[in-house]
């Protein structure tokens, strides 16, 4: 088992380095000015010049690689964990991340759960009778569902349940401004807001996440239904199955034994669909303007902030790349034959 | 690993297990076949059919559509060609443009972005799926890590760092696009050769002497082209999705290009008013198309496994 782990972390960590090697190289190989973008297209050449110099874009780029990786002595760099300052605010960028980051991780994982708990269900009632009435619905659904624009949808259900019906609050951040947000431990509005005892903030801090949250679980409970019917249709028709059922087994009850079994192999497919929608949360995160890691990226993708760039990437990267290696090991945990 | 198409990919394999169970009604294959078929009539001639010039505002700004109750007035009106003011279906947005002459314009970009990245990667792709395939191991091997190097690239923030820092057009849109699917067809079209392989007809070529090369080009390729090609009608959508989501941010089509993603940007501030019109038509055809190819795709995927 360790050495299992061990190689998986191995793998991971390489895949990393190699990640942010492509990523530096990519964005100075790519026909952007970021220093124009810096001090604005009247700045004189002088100016231009200075500022240049200053990011240190005029140095060879190997020069600034190693700086980037703080290999050259004297300065700290990614090796050590330092993702460098951003560009635009002068922050260091681990803080700026650790601010959104927890944002981000708030809404896609309690989006994540609650859809696992919708869709589990969903899909055993298509897998009990493949082919019924509603199987054919519930399919129809998951393909709609799993095909639709998220951040159109969260639109609506803002024009519905704020505009129209009045029961979401303004789609502008995580909490009612007149409110002090709890101290900051985890970062989670809702954790923090429980850990400091304070039910005010936490109520308005669910109310604010209520319709972001609604929108991911209802694009994401596409393609879990899927995969949990599926799954289960394949389990149902194993050889066990048919045993429980010559014992004469109640169906809901074979349901349950072949439940476990399904969702097993399914660990893996639910690791890339978390890494895709962190890395798909901008969309939602700029309609809500919650300000998470999502409009964070896009932020720094625009102003050409290159350090702020660099990170988000790998950070998101790393969170995957961890949650799937988890999964993994779960996974292995779980199914000896894997473990080989 | 992180990549809709890839979880698509996976979920392709796993349907080809239980295709005996599948529920999709043969309907649902109709309809997303001629869903593909309108937004792909709409990509060549969108902006001829429209009622209004896409780029000359009216004066009527944020005009609401009609109601829904003098409709079928309206639509007699145009059908008996009895004299009538320009209608404005789907009303005007805050320019003054038309909507409905703007949704039906959109597919020229939207569609032909999304089509014209997946051809790229669909002939890249399943060239160098069969390279992996066919080629000695340590080649392989390096070809599929490299692959995994770009998949483990998060897809959408990765693309607005391409388009963005590589100047935002719509070629260098397809050309991302195109970049980030490959892997997907990669991974296909190598599974693909690996089961073609050991097929009796690649024995008899090669028993009457063919080489090697010529047998990979003209007889494992062809064979093992089916699954790209259905996986091609699923990241089709997906792209038209991720260039609509790109020019939302602003990291995509350029305005005042009429995109659906774009026209969805420009209503957002109007619909905490109440203003839906201008947002809420190019949603409906972006949910629609998206639907098709997916529902086509999936029908696809189904005859091929019978």
């Amino acid at each position: 088992m360790l050495s299992f782990i061990g190689r998986r972390l191995l793998t991971a960590g390489v895949q990393l380095i190699g990640l942010a090697l492509v990523v530096f190289f990519a964005i100075r190989l790519l026909p952007a000015d970021p220093v124009a973008r810096l001090v604005g297209l009247n700045a004189s050449p002088d100016a231009y010049q200075s500022s240049k110099h200053s990011l240190g874009l005029d140095r060879p780029l190997l020069v600034q690689l190693g700086a980037y990786l703080g290999v050259t002595p004297g300065s700290s760099g990614l090796l050590e964990g330092d993702l460098g300052r951003s560009w635009v605010t002068g922050d260091p960028i681990t803080k700026e991340i650790r601010r959104t980051l927890p944002v981000t991780l708030e809404l896609i994982t309690s989006s994540f759960v609650l859809a696992f708990i919708v869709s589990v269900p969903l899909g055993m009632l298509c897998a009990l009778r493949p082919g019924g009435v509603a199987d054919k619905v519930t399919f129809s659904y998951s393909l709609f569902a799993g095909s639709q624009p998220e951040f159109w949808w969260g639109l609506l259900f803002i024009y519905l349940f704020f505009a129209v019906l009045g029961w979401a609050p303004p789609p502008l951040g995580r909490l009612d401004p007149m409110l002090t947000p709890p101290p900051a431990v985890t970062g989670f509005i809702t954790v923090d807001s429980l850990l400091a005892g304070n039910m005010a903030t936490f109520r308005d801090g669910v109310h604010h996440l209520m319709l972001p949250v609604l929108t991911k679980v209802f694009v994401l409970s596409g393609p879990i239904v899927k995969m949990v019917r599926q799954n289960m249709v394949r389990v149902l028709a194993s050889d066990y199955v048919l045993y429980d059922q010559a014992c004469g087994l109640k169906p809901r009850r074979i349901a349950v034994i072949a439940l476990k079994n399904a969702l097993v192999p399914a660990l893996t497919l639910l690791g890339v669909l978390y890494g895709y929608i962190l890395g798909g949360a901008v969309l939602i995160e700029t309609v809500f303007s919650l300000g998470g890691i999502g409009q964070y990226a896009v932020r720094s993708v625009l102003a050409f902030d290159y350090p702020a760039i660099q990170a988000v990437v790998l950070v998101i990267a790393m969170i995957s790349l961890f949650v799937y290696l988890t999964l993994d090991v779960v996974h292995a945990m779980l199914d000896a034959r894997l473990r080989a | 690993m992180s990549d809709s198409a890839q979880i698509e990919t996976a979920m392709l394999d796993l349907d080809r297990q239980d295709h005996a169970a599948r529920p999709v009604p043969d309907l649902l294959f109709r309809l997303g076949g001629l869903i593909v078929l309108a937004s792909l009539v709409l990509m060549v001639a969108g902006p001829w059919l429209t009622p209004f010039d896409i780029g000359r505002p009216s004066d009527d700004i944020m005009l609401p559509p009609p109601d829904l109750l003098a409709v079928p007035h309206l639509l007699l009106q145009v059908v008996t060609r009895a004299p009538h003011d320009p209608i404005h279906w789907f009303g005007t947005d805050s320019a003054g443009l038309d909507v409905f002459s703007r949704v039906l314009a959109a597919p020229r970009a939207d569609v032909t972005i999304a089509v014209g990245a997946n051809l790229f990667s669909l002939v890249v792709g399943s060239l160098i799926g069969l390279f992996a395939g066919t080629a000695r191991p340590w080649l392989a091997n390096l070809t599929m890590r490299l692959s995994d190097l770009v998949q483990a690239f998060p897809v959408f923030i990765t693309g607005m760092i391409l388009v963005t820092l590589a100047g935002r057009s719509n070629s260098t849109i397809v050309v991302t696009l195109a970049l980030l699917y490959t892997p997907i067809y990669v991974r296909l079209t190598r599974s693909e050769v690996l089961t073609q392989r050991n097929r009796g007809f690649i024995d008899a070529a090669r028993a009457l002497g063919k080489n090697e090369a010529a047998i990979a080009l003209r007889h494992v390729l062809p064979n093992a082209l089916a699954p790209a090609m259905i996986q091609a009608s699923v990241t089709i959508g997906f792209a038209i999705l991720m260039t609509a989501g790109l020019s939302f941010v602003g990291a995509g089509v350029r305005p005042p290009t009429p995109e659906w993603g774009l026209m969805i940007a420009a209503g957002a501030d109007g619909i905490v008013q109440a203003e839906w019109w201008p947002s809420v038509f190019p949603g409906i055809a972006i949910s629609i198309t998206v639907f098709g190819y997916a529902a086509f795709g999936n029908g696809l995927e189904r005859r091929h496994a019978r």
